[in-house]
């Protein structure tokens, strides 16, 4: 019995490169993008704040599914773009991922910016601070601290949704789960799928509580 | 030359008139009070000052150099020398939550004037050791209490060496006995000849504490003096109905 887990864990262990490098580009890719999104959603600018508003609307408002499948096989059917833009499975999943999860990322910055004192802004003008300095050094750090449960929340159903990219033959544990199963006619392979998932949200979960205690201020 | 010099501020919010004609000055090392029933707009009229409101018209001038003439405010940079001649203490204390007291008090001084770690260090161990809180240096604000809190707000101010100090309400939201605390740490800089505008309802710092007192009502500024001219010969009764009311 554990021989035959531990059989299992090994070819499942293929696909775990693929797991943690859509999770890893998803991440580094997305809340860069997102904080962009939310200045771009809270600026002065009517039209600024149409289109972000719009695009986070699209991204959340769609089955992530729809778009790694719009991404993957429907861009090249857009009229002139049949051999501009093919993107391997890969690329594609992870643009996707980005796409999708800048817009939560988004949203999540921009309740943690709302949450912020305007007390805060006024007296760093008043004691002189630049915007970019009061940016960087009051108000970011503020806001980063109140957004990590939601940024926490994202990360752990960013791991379990990495799963989706089996749909387009992207090689990722849920993927060799599958054809274990198939293989072996036994569900057994699925179990310890969950397992996987399992063992990177605990450690994501121990990640963000090591997180929240340090900056708890 | 004046500290400071209001010549006919205007200013509304809307429809709303708050500042209708506010005239008066402010000699280096006076202390002035700021007192009048709530929504008569003190706490607008100081916030112009410091540019954190636009005022609508009139002119604001810092030792001669002008913040605003004839309701034009001077480019924002420009702006931004002139009132760094000024600090601010706010009622609500506006202290950084996520950095400690002293970082409180080092974060601008490094940031905008270019001090060497080192020297703001120092600098600022003075100013908590004035304010009487140099045990509370390594700690976050949330640890401190309400009277705390301001005494770190006012030696984060004098961080920047501020020619005057504006204080909005600053123990308004404290009760009796941290209020003590934060006024004896005010009469220090008082004795110092620091020049200071203060918005209060504390009668008792004004009277005792202040050079001048301005009276503000409905827009204007009713009455301005010394303490004994307004506190003990009003001219206008709505002074008297205003002292009587908060005794």
């Amino acid at each position: 019995m554990a021989q035959m887990l531990f059989d299992i864990a090994v070819l499942l262990s293929d696909g775990v490169k693929y797991t943690l490098g859509i999770f890893v580009v998803t991440i580094i890719g997305s809340m860069p993008l997102g904080l962009l999104l939310t200045f771009l959603r809270m600026n002065k600018s009517r039209v600024s704040r149409g289109v972000t508003g719009f695009f986070v609307y699209i991204m959340r408002g769609t089955p992530l599914l729809l778009q790694l499948y719009f991404i993957y096989y429907g861009l090249p059917f857009i009229p002139g773009m049949k051999n501009v833009i093919v993107l391997d499975r890969l690329p594609a999943a992870m643009l996707a991922f980005v796409l999708n999860y800048s817009a939560y990322f988004c949203e999540i910055f921009r309740g943690g910016m709302l949450s912020i004192d305007p007390g805060q802004y006024e007296a760093a003008r008043v004691l002189g601070f630049s915007k970019k300095q009061t940016l960087l050094q009051i108000i970011l750090p503020q806001m980063l601290r109140v957004s990590l449960p939601s940024i926490a929340n994202e990360a752990i159903t960013l791991v379990k949704d990495t799963a989706l990219v089996t749909v387009i033959g992207v090689t990722e544990i849920l993927y060799f789960a599958k054809a274990t199963v198939n293989r072996q006619a036994n569900f057994t392979a699925y179990a310890v799928a969950a397992l996987f998932y399992l063992f990177f949200n605990y450690l994501m979960t121990k990640l963000f509580d090591y997180l929240e205690r340090k900056y708890d201020f | 030359m004046k500290m400071l010099e209001v010549r006919n501020l205007k200013k509304s919010f809307g429809d709303v008139q708050v500042l209708d004609g506010v005239s008066f000055s402010v000699e280096r090392g006076e202390a002035v009070a700021v007192i009048g029933p709530s929504g008569g707009g003190k706490s607008t009229m100081l916030r112009c000052l410091i540019g954190l409101e636009r005022a609508d018209g009139g002119d604001i001038l810092i030792e001669g150099e002008p913040l605003m003439e004839n309701g034009v405010y001077v480019p924002d940079r420009r702006m931004r020398k002139v009132s760094a001649k000024m600090g601010m203490v706010f009622q609500a204390f506006n202290l950084f939550p996520h950095m400690t007291v002293l970082d409180n008090l080092t974060a601008a001084p490094i940031a905008v004037r270019g001090m060497a770690k080192k020297e703001a260090l120092e600098q600022a161990l003075e100013r908590l050791h004035e304010v009487g809180l140099s045990e509370k240096a390594g700690v976050y604000p949330r640890a401190l209490s309400g009277g705390q809190k301001q005494r770190v707000a006012i030696a984060r101010a004098l961080m920047m060496q501020p020619d005057m100090l504006l204080f909005d309400e600053p123990t308004s939201s404290l009760d009796p006995q941290l209020t003590a605390e934060v006024l004896a740490v005010m009469k220090k800089l008082v004795a110092k000849r620091m020049t200071m505008i203060v918005v209060t309802h504390e009668m008792g710092f004004a009277r005792e504490a202040a050079d001048k007192v301005l009276f503000m009502c409905d827009r204007k500024i009713v009455e301005q003096g010394t303490t004994s001219e307004v506190f003990d010969h009003p001219k206008d009764p709505r002074i008297r109905d205003f002292i009587s009311s908060i005794l």
